[in-house]
């Protein structure tokens, strides 16, 4: 029988990716990611306020408008954040230098964010990356004024982005108890914005036995102006594709049935070996209830050893147009715009276009966009394979943080892998909780990692967690440890 | 007006029993219990319902002890609803009054009483009951409504007691399906704190704390006034659970073993040699280590004490005078007045039930105190809606010529 490597799909290597949080609020998101371990993406923090810069636990910062603004933040002008970023050019040019993939975190509304981010979404698409644009909304309480700044802001993304993220802060908050602290709330967005852009990496750098690719994202993200829709769950156990998938329903984006209005939704399961084709088909029986029958179904599957039995499931989506965002409709036109030409406010809105179509297909038009395999060739590159080592090192979380503790998918341990790919698996390995996964920042706590103790009659219930404390365990065994 | 007994059903959907008190309250608000039909509850964990089949069945069969021992047709009932995810919050509305008005009307304290019930709640949550605490009126507190003094600024502070929405449906349903009505429902500390506390206890400072099967729910009375309520999901069921786990004995030993030989107190003597049970048929004895069994009894309980203590207002345990009182089935165990003083300091109280006529035995069990608290509860509520007498009420009393 001939063995036929799998592997050898036209992938990006993680070492190629990079994360840039951009002003304030992309301050906090590269933080929380670095807290949460990346394990080989390079993380890159831009901001103009010194302060910021200084207190960020990321390594590779950069600050901008250093003579302009004189380590000051951009005072929420975003011509000031534009001009600032602009004096930092050549630095900025010669960190991305190189990477296939680039993530811009940024929270518009501000100055630096809203100025900066889309100069330097061009910036990087002239180098040569494929950019995607994590942008959070202001909330409505921030006023006209910034939300006005912020539209903008987006409206300049999407002609320069390849493919654009939008989390609206309004709705985040809604994902957090009220009672909860102000605190808590964007803690709890953080954490889930960071879980989403693992999610993107994962699936757009592991070969899979179904493989998604950057162009799957891309039709699953929608129009560049929609609210993005994720979700994500794992689950262990007998039957784990339906609790998976019961838990990924019930991230806090997803668990108002929001799915039912989403026209492409992309689907990424992850099992161990024991994946079985049942429980994929189980899998996809149960989405169903949640999606609408036509929508388009972008499934992935991958194995992941690392996983041992556990199954973990993927759900981005994004809302079918800008619902909460006025200029939306006014995007198709400025996405034929070539990347150098700065945006220009259409004069008159074009008539309201067909919501998926005309959306990516105008993407190849834009003069950076090369085919995809050309963007991502087999990246072999050794140095690129040394970095890896020391960035888990760096970013790998404390054990005690982590909660409930998905891998990544990790590429099959194929015998007939190029040399390349068989180095990973080796390189996964050291970090069995990679991964913290805590979206569930909705009034349930998460799990602890006490599955192993037998819980008698309690077997099988969600964990009483009181205080911190998971009250149907014995405090005569719990005290003891 | 007439006045005639009246008769009230209290019904207790409990993690270990599901049991109805049939309550006869005489003209003179006498308490007497006709009767209590109770049966072991099934599909009920940690206070709350999960398998709707099995509990209806159990509360049917109830309701016909109940109606047997009663010898009466019950229509309608009170119903006491815990669970962890009620919970009880002070809060205080303020209302000042318009300009060229110095007196305090009605209105204006109504809408105090409104802006204070508007407490914000979770989504998905419910009121169950707005307790008004006391009034205050230009920062001096009132015990009752301040309507007609001179004032500027009127407050009302009220305990709100809220829960999840659906869940309080469900269980209101499953008495629905009896067919039974809910007359009221009330989360359970509060109920059994009618039974458990006078009016002296209330003014002194109380702590009423209630260790069923599946849950502990309690209620702190400060200066008359409920000042905290809750309910933490542990009981007497995660004793046995412990104990199964500790000792890998079958449930059914580990609770036999709970209830005849297990100490809460933490008195190294009652921890000396080992506790037996014997088979019926003679084989195989249990034998667990004293040390062993009453520690982690202890450890239990111990948890489940500083649990409510932390959950109560900070100080608040030194403001209490009365005492604290322990009901429900778990504060049976042995030593448990023991570790509850070591806990809090304060005197312990099993709560005497007062003047209520009937079966002695059963009122006297701290078992039923939240049943019977319904009862308590019913009156008080009955009371308070009969005192005002309406348009019809007042027209008959002038046609009346005995007074009433």
């Amino acid at each position: 029988m001939i063995s036929h490597s799998r592997a050898n799909r036209p992938i990006v290597d993680p070492a190629s990716v990079k994360i840039i949080g951009l002003g304030g609020a992309g301050a906090n998101l590269l933080e929380q990611v670095a807290l949460d371990g990346m394990d080989a993406a390079g993380l890159l923090l831009l901001n103009a306020d010194a302060r910021v810069l200084g207190a960020c636990v990321v390594p590779e910062k950069i600050q901008l408008g250093e003579s302009l603004l004189k380590g000051l933040g951009a005072g929420g002008d975003p011509e000031l954040g534009e001009k600032a970023l602009l004096e930092a050019e050549p630095a900025l040019r010669r960190s991305i230098e190189g990477h296939e993939v680039v993530f811009i975190c940024v929270g518009l509304g501000g100055g630096t964010g809203s100025g900066a981010a889309p100069a330097f979404a061009r910036i990087a698409r002239e180098a040569g990356a494929f950019v995607v644009v994590i942008a959070t909304m202001p909330f409505a309480f921030e006023g006209k004024r910034r939300r006005d700044q912020a539209d903008d802001a987006l409206a300049k993304l999407s002609a320069h982005a390849s493919a654009l993220i939008t989390f609206d802060n309004n709705r985040m908050g809604e994902t957090v108890l009220a009672k909860q602290g102000a605190h808590d709330a964007f803690a709890a967005t953080d954490q889930l914005i960071g879980e989403s852009i693992r999610a993107i990496t994962r699936i757009v750098t592991r070969p899979g036995l179904i493989h998604l690719g950057l162009d799957d994202l891309i039709s699953a993200l929608g129009d560049t102006a929609s609210p993005c829709l994720f979700g994500s769950g794992i689950a262990d156990g007998k039957d784990r594709s339906s609790v998976a998938l019961r838990k990924a329903i019930a991230s806090p984006l997803l668990d108002q049935g929001l799915l039912k209005e989403a026209q492409t939704v992309l689907v990424h399961a992850c099992g161990g070996e024991d994946l079985t084709l049942l429980e994929i088909e189980l899998l996809m029986q149960g989405l169903q209830k949640f999606v609408p029958e036509d929508a388009h179904l972008l499934f992935g599957a991958a194995i992941d050893p690392s996983l041992g039995s556990a199954l973990s499931l993927t759900i981005i989506s994004s809302l079918p147009d800008g619902s909460f965002l006025p200029t939306a409709r006014e995007l198709p036109a400025a996405r034929e715009l070539p990347v150098e030409k700065t945006f220009s406010e259409p004069a008159a809105k074009p008539p309201a276009q067909p919501e998926e179509a005309p959306l990516f297909a105008a993407t190849p038009s834009i003069e950076k966009k090369a085919p995809e395999s050309e963007i991502f060739p087999a990246p072999s590159s050794p140095a690129a394979d040394v970095a890896e080592p020391s960035g888990f090192e760096l970013f790998e979380p404390a054990p005690t943080t982590a909660q409930q503790t998905e891998a990544p998918p990790a590429p099959e341990p194929e015998p007939a892998a190029p040399p390349k790919r068989a180095k990973k698996p080796s390189d996964a390995e050291p970090d069995p909780q990679k991964v913290k996964l805590s979206v569930k920042a909705t009034g349930t706590q998460s799990e602890l990692s006490l599955d192993s103790v037998p819980r008698g009659r309690f077997e099988g219930e969600n964990p009483n967690v009181f205080e911190g404390e998971d009250l149907d365990l014995p405090p005569f065994l719990r005290k003891k440890k | 007006m007439a006045r005639r007994s009246k008769i009230h059903v209290g019904i207790e959907i409990g993690t270990s029993k599901t049991c109805l008190v049939v309550g006869e309250v005489k003209p003179d608000s006498a308490i007497k219990i006709l009767g209590i039909g109770e049966t072991k509850s099934a599909g009920v964990r940690k206070g709350e319902i999960f398998d709707y089949a099995q509990t209806r069945a159990c509360l049917r069969d109830a309701l016909a002890k109940a109606e047997d021992a009663a010898d009466v047709e019950i229509g309608s009932v009170y119903l006491a609803v815990t669970g962890s995810h009620i919970q009880g919050v002070n809060h205080r509305g303020t209302y000042r009054l318009p300009d060229g008005e110095p007196v305090v009307g009605p209105e204006h304290v109504e809408e105090a009483r409104t802006i204070a019930r508007e407490v914000h709640i979770p989504a998905d949550h419910v009121y169950i009951h707005p307790i008004i605490r006391n009034y205050w009126l230009d920062g001096l507190e009132h015990s009752t409504s301040p309507v007609g003094l001179f004032g500027k600024t009127v407050e009302a502070d009220f305990h709100v007691v809220h829960g999840i929405g659906t869940r309080i449906q469900n269980s209101i349903k499953l008495v629905r399906e009896m067919p039974l009505e809910v007359d009221d429902i009330v989360f359970s500390p509060i109920a059994t704190a009618q039974m458990a506390l006078n009016r002296e206890h209330r003014e002194n400072g109380a702590l009423v704390i209630d260790i069923g099967g599946g849950t502990t729910d309690y209620a702190l009375y400060l200066g008359g006034v409920i000042t905290a309520s809750g309910c933490i999901p542990v009981g007497g069921d995660h004793v046995t659970n412990d104990i199964h786990l500790v000792t890998n004995l079958p449930f059914s030993k580990a609770e036999q073993l709970k209830v005849t030989e297990g100490d809460a107190s933490g008195d190294p003597a009652k921890s000396v040699g080992t506790a037996r049970l014997h088979d019926d048929r003679g084989f195989a004895e249990v034998e667990v280590s004293r040390a062993v069994l009453n520690e982690t009894i202890r450890q239990r309980l111990e948890e489940t004490l500083r649990l409510v203590l932390r959950q109560l207002p900070e100080g608040s345990i030194d403001a209490v005078g009365a005492g604290v009182f322990l009901t429900g089935g778990t504060s049976l165990m042995r030593g448990f007045d023991e570790l509850a003083y070591q806990v809090f300091g304060r005197d312990i109280y099993r709560p005497e039930p007062p003047e209520i006529s009937g079966i002695q035995a059963s009122f006297r069990d701290p078992r039923y105190a939240t049943a019977i608290g319904l009862i308590r509860y019913a009156l008080i509520v009955e009371a308070e809606r009969v005192s005002p007498p309406g348009f019809f009420g007042r027209i008959a009393r002038m046609f009346w010529p005995f007074g009433n």
